[in-house]
């Protein structure tokens, strides 16, 4: 007869948890049912996980979703986006009110070919910002691993993070210029008329639009492939904007001819702005001054893909060996 | 430890809120030398309110003191105070030796070179001391932060989940430690889910839930303190169903389960009395027990008592 | 205090690190040499505002320096090793000045060796105009390394504010409004130079030397009073 006081430490047993301990043999194991339940429902196929990457890279860059701080940024930039391009619109609006019809015109005010131009620096540093948001947090905290133990390969992470941040450049990109054109009809004395002779800057813009998106977003992206830090990834590429313009400029009108003008390619902000004017079939004021222009349009072309492409490629070179 | 000494932690009146989420509520309590564990459910404020006993963060409302001294905006104190975060904070390009020498020169430690020797022989790392610290695993860096926590000789010690990551050899050594620095007579904190470590290491228990404090002493204690919870104790015996008719009879029982597997599950508020009274009854009905246990005599039991509520 | 200042120096150096910021301070030296090997010279005017003004003081120094200053103390607090500062019994300033001193020790070489090298180039070897624009360079790097030390403090989005300002505030809205300046440090450091040489370079309506050296001192000091405020009032990671 055994019986053992309550302060005694014995074995703890859950009496009511209704846990079933299954008995072992000397031989082998035993297999429990625990109550797993296995997933009965749809499975999908590798589109499914290629459209979360894409949502998820949509929602990162507006900051959606993840408190107030995250979205002071990138609307941040998308105001000022659009304020430029109403501001725009207003002014003509304005000028012709005052001046009379046709007065926008004839004192050259900016249009669609100019905003990008314009716009092009605000365009850049949001890319700067808020790219690397996309891609430097997953590997740095070693988040990338999870995504690449699911079936998905490099490339299927990597080119839906790619659109991801394309739509919403594109999106910053063409709001404005929207704004822009409905605020110059709707501003004009006959908004029809406007509309009539006018109505091909739509398509050009867009196009324009897309140019820059493509390039802003590729040159951001690959810069923060090879970072960790958003941080870094950010000032550098600011630095690469803002700096090789005044350099390139600098030395190619000291240098001039041909030469010159192969310097002045490097200003890496114009590369798609040159493209926006051979778009729109005449230069904006902020390439009207630019040396490149003697190379011909087609060279200009031909440089702007190269630019694209090959950042492209290399970002997804970067990615598509990636194993978890 | 008397009542008339001064605690060396004195948490009075503390609450930290977070816009309108309350992480910590009306905590009050002291911590005297020896070792402190503070538990609680994922959420319920523990890491909130060690910082706060740190000065990192600051409180809400209510103050927080170390030898009668605020703890925040007071540097000076940090001589007698190591802190260990939760969290992995060690340069990783340095090496493990490097990063304990730095701890000590900016904690301002005389002779610097005999008290890293000292810290990292303690938490026996001293064959890995020279390698930098993103080589080592993850108990090893554990361990190499306990050594920076350690070598400016602190009298108070707040360790932030110092278990994490540690694999039972690390873990029966890591209690030994904390033993030993509790035997110079020094003031441990710690907070930890391993209910099991908690249970042998720590003299006093804090149970945090939902931001309160809700028990506090030692955890069998606290058990007797819960007095609407009747004590389960499992009896084995050849008859188990009439000893469970007789064992009603008795006054000193509130209810009896009887388990598939033949035991029996007596519910009582009155253990002591229940100790004398069944084997005479099990006699008087000519019944033999073969086992009688307490179920409940666990910190994890008072715990799960406490969260449930 | 050594023992913060030497932890940080090696916190903020880095191989790539310096590869890049050789390459940047080099960029105007490089201009400087082009354009003096040209035919055509532009005048002080055009140089000052191109080069000096615009590249240099308004995208090199304080992006290189916004992107050092962020570290000192904005890569702590995201890395959570903050707190082994902090858990020391020094007085909070102990931590603050230290952060700000390696901060300028690493940045400042790069970028006043460029200024110089640029100026002695760019002004045919004129002593007087090479110390102007190297002591506003080192002003301008002491300042900006003061305020984005801040900024890395204060906010999680540090480098977005920085990039802001620089770009925008005082690259494109100090050109337009002429109030913006008085915000604008790129313009105190300027006129710095403008006091130190002003045969030079005459015209402009920048502040005196003396209000511009104080202006710098009250600024440089009122950040780093908030740096050292901040980290005593803060909830460390």
């Amino acid at each position: 007869m055994t019986s053992s006081a309550t302060s005694s430490m014995t074995t703890m047993v859950p009496a009511t948890t209704g846990v079933e301990f299954g008995t072992s043999t000397a031989q082998g194991g035993t297999v429990f049912d625990t109550g797993y339940q296995r997933y009965t429902g749809e499975r999908q196929g590798r589109s499914r996980p290629r459209r979360a990457i894409y949502k998820d890279g949509v929602r990162t860059a507006l900051g959606l979703g993840r408190g107030g701080r995250a979205k002071i940024l990138p609307w941040f930039f998308i105001s000022i986006l659009s304020a430029i391009g109403l501001v725009m619109a207003i002014v003509a609006g304005a000028a012709d009110r005052l001046g009379g019809p046709g007065t926008a015109d004839s004192i050259n005010l900016p249009t669609h070919s100019d905003y990008y131009g314009i716009a092009s620096v605000v365009l850049f540093v949001f890319a700067a910002v808020v790219g690397p948001e996309l891609l430097c947090p997953d590997r740095r905290n070693g988040v990338i691993n999870l995504y690449l133990v699911r079936p998905l390969t490099g490339t299927d992470y990597i080119v839906p993070r790619w659109l991801a941040f394309f739509s919403v450049i594109l999106a910053a990109a063409w709001a404005p210029q929207l704004i822009l054109f409905l605020g110059l009809s709707a501003g004009d004395m006959e908004p029809l008329e406007y509309l009539q002779a006018h109505w091909l800057d739509v398509p050009r813009f867009l196009l324009a639009g897309a140019v820059m998106a493509a390039y802003a977003t590729t040159i951001a992206l690959l810069t923060a492939s090879f970072t960790t830090r958003r941080a870094y990834a950010s000032v550098f590429l600011v630095g690469l904007f803002l700096v090789t313009t005044p350099f390139t400029m600098g030395v190619s009108q000291e240098i001039g001819g041909t030469a010159g003008a192969w310097v002045s390619m490097f200003s890496l902000s114009n590369i798609p702005l040159h493209v926006n004017d051979i778009i729109f079939g005449e230069p904006s004021e902020i390439t009207s001054e630019a040396p490149a222009r003697a190379l011909g349009w087609v060279t200009l072309l031909w440089w702007y893909v190269a630019w694209t492409v090959v950042p492209a490629g290399i970002l997804w070179f970067r990615y598509r060996r990636m194993t978890p | 430890m008397s009542a008339a000494t001064a605690p060396v932690i004195r948490v009075d009146g503390v609450s930290r809120w977070f816009g309108s989420v309350v992480a910590v509520s009306e905590v009050s309590f002291d911590v005297s030398p020896g070792i402190t564990g503070l538990l609680g459910p994922n959420g319920a404020g523990k890491t909130t309110l060690l910082r706060m006993m740190t000065g990192l963060a600051a409180t809400s409302s209510g103050t927080v003191t170390v030898f009668g001294e605020p703890v925040r905006d007071n540097p000076a104190l940090y001589r007698r105070l190591g802190v260990m975060s939760e969290h992995e904070t060690v340069y990783g390009f340095m090496k493990g030796r490097d990063f304990v020498t730095e701890m000590a020169r900016l904690r301002g430690v005389r002779d610097i070179e005999a008290a890293v020797d000292r810290a990292i022989a303690r938490v026996d790392l001293a064959h890995a001391q020279h390698r930098p610290m993103d080589t080592y695993s993850r108990g090893m860096r554990q361990r190499m932060r306990l050594a920076a926590t350690l070598v400016h000789e602190p009298e108070v010690l707040i360790l932030d989940e110092p278990l994490n990551g540690a694999d039972p050899a690390q873990r029966v050594h890591f209690t030994r430690l904390l033993q030993q620095l509790a035997a110079e007579g020094r003031t441990i904190v710690l907070s930890s889910h391993i209910l099991e470590e908690v249970e042998q290491v720590a003299d006093t228990v804090l149970l945090v839930v939902n931001g309160k404090l809700a028990a506090s002493g030692g955890f069998r204690a606290i058990r007797a303190a819960l007095n609407e919870r009747p004590y389960h104790v499992r009896v084995m015996c050849d008859a188990p169903r009439r000893l469970a008719g007789a064992v009603l009879g008795l006054e000193s029982v509130d209810a009896v389960h009887v388990d598939p597997d033949g035991a029996i599950v007596v519910l009582s508020r009155n253990v002591l009395a229940l100790q004398i009274e069944l084997p005479r009854l099990a006699q008087a009905a000519g019944i033999s027990l073969r086992r009688v246990e307490p179920l409940d005599d666990s910190l994890e039991s008072v715990f799960g008592y406490l969260v449930e509520q | 205090m050594g023992a913060v200042y030497r932890l940080t120096l090696r916190q903020l150096t880095g191989k790539w690190r310096l590869i890049i910021m050789t390459v940047l301070a080099a960029m105007p030296v490089a201009i400087a040499f082009i354009t003096l090997r040209s035919d055509s010279t532009p005048s002080v005017a055009e140089f000052e505002t191109t080069v000096l003004s615009a590249m240099l003081a308004g995208s090199i120094a304080p992006l290189v320096v916004l992107a050092i200053a962020a570290a000192a103390f904005a890569n702590e607090i995201e890395d959570r090793t903050l707190a082994n500062l902090t858990l020391s019994p020094i007085p909070r300033w102990q931590i603050a000045v230290p952060k700000l001193l390696a901060t300028i020790t690493i940045a400042a070489p790069f970028i006043v060796a460029s200024a110089f090298a640029t100026s002695y180039i760019a002004f045919l070897g004129d002593i007087t105009a090479t110390v102007a624009v190297t002591v506003s360079a080192l002003v301008g790097v002491a300042l900006y390394s003061a305020a984005f030390v801040w900024l890395g403090l204060v906010s999680t989005q540090a480098i977005g504010i920085g990039l802001l300002y620089i770009v925008l505030w005082e690259g494109f809205f100090s050109g337009f409004v002429s109030g913006v300046r008085l915000l604008s440090i790129r313009h105190y450091a300027i006129a710095v130079m403008h006091g130190l040489d002003p045969r030079r370079f005459a015209g402009g309506d920048h502040l005196g030397l003396v209000a511009a050296l104080v202006v710098c001192s009250l600024l440089f000091a009122a950040f780093l009073l908030s740096s050292v405020r901040r980290l005593r009032r803060m909830d460390v990671p």
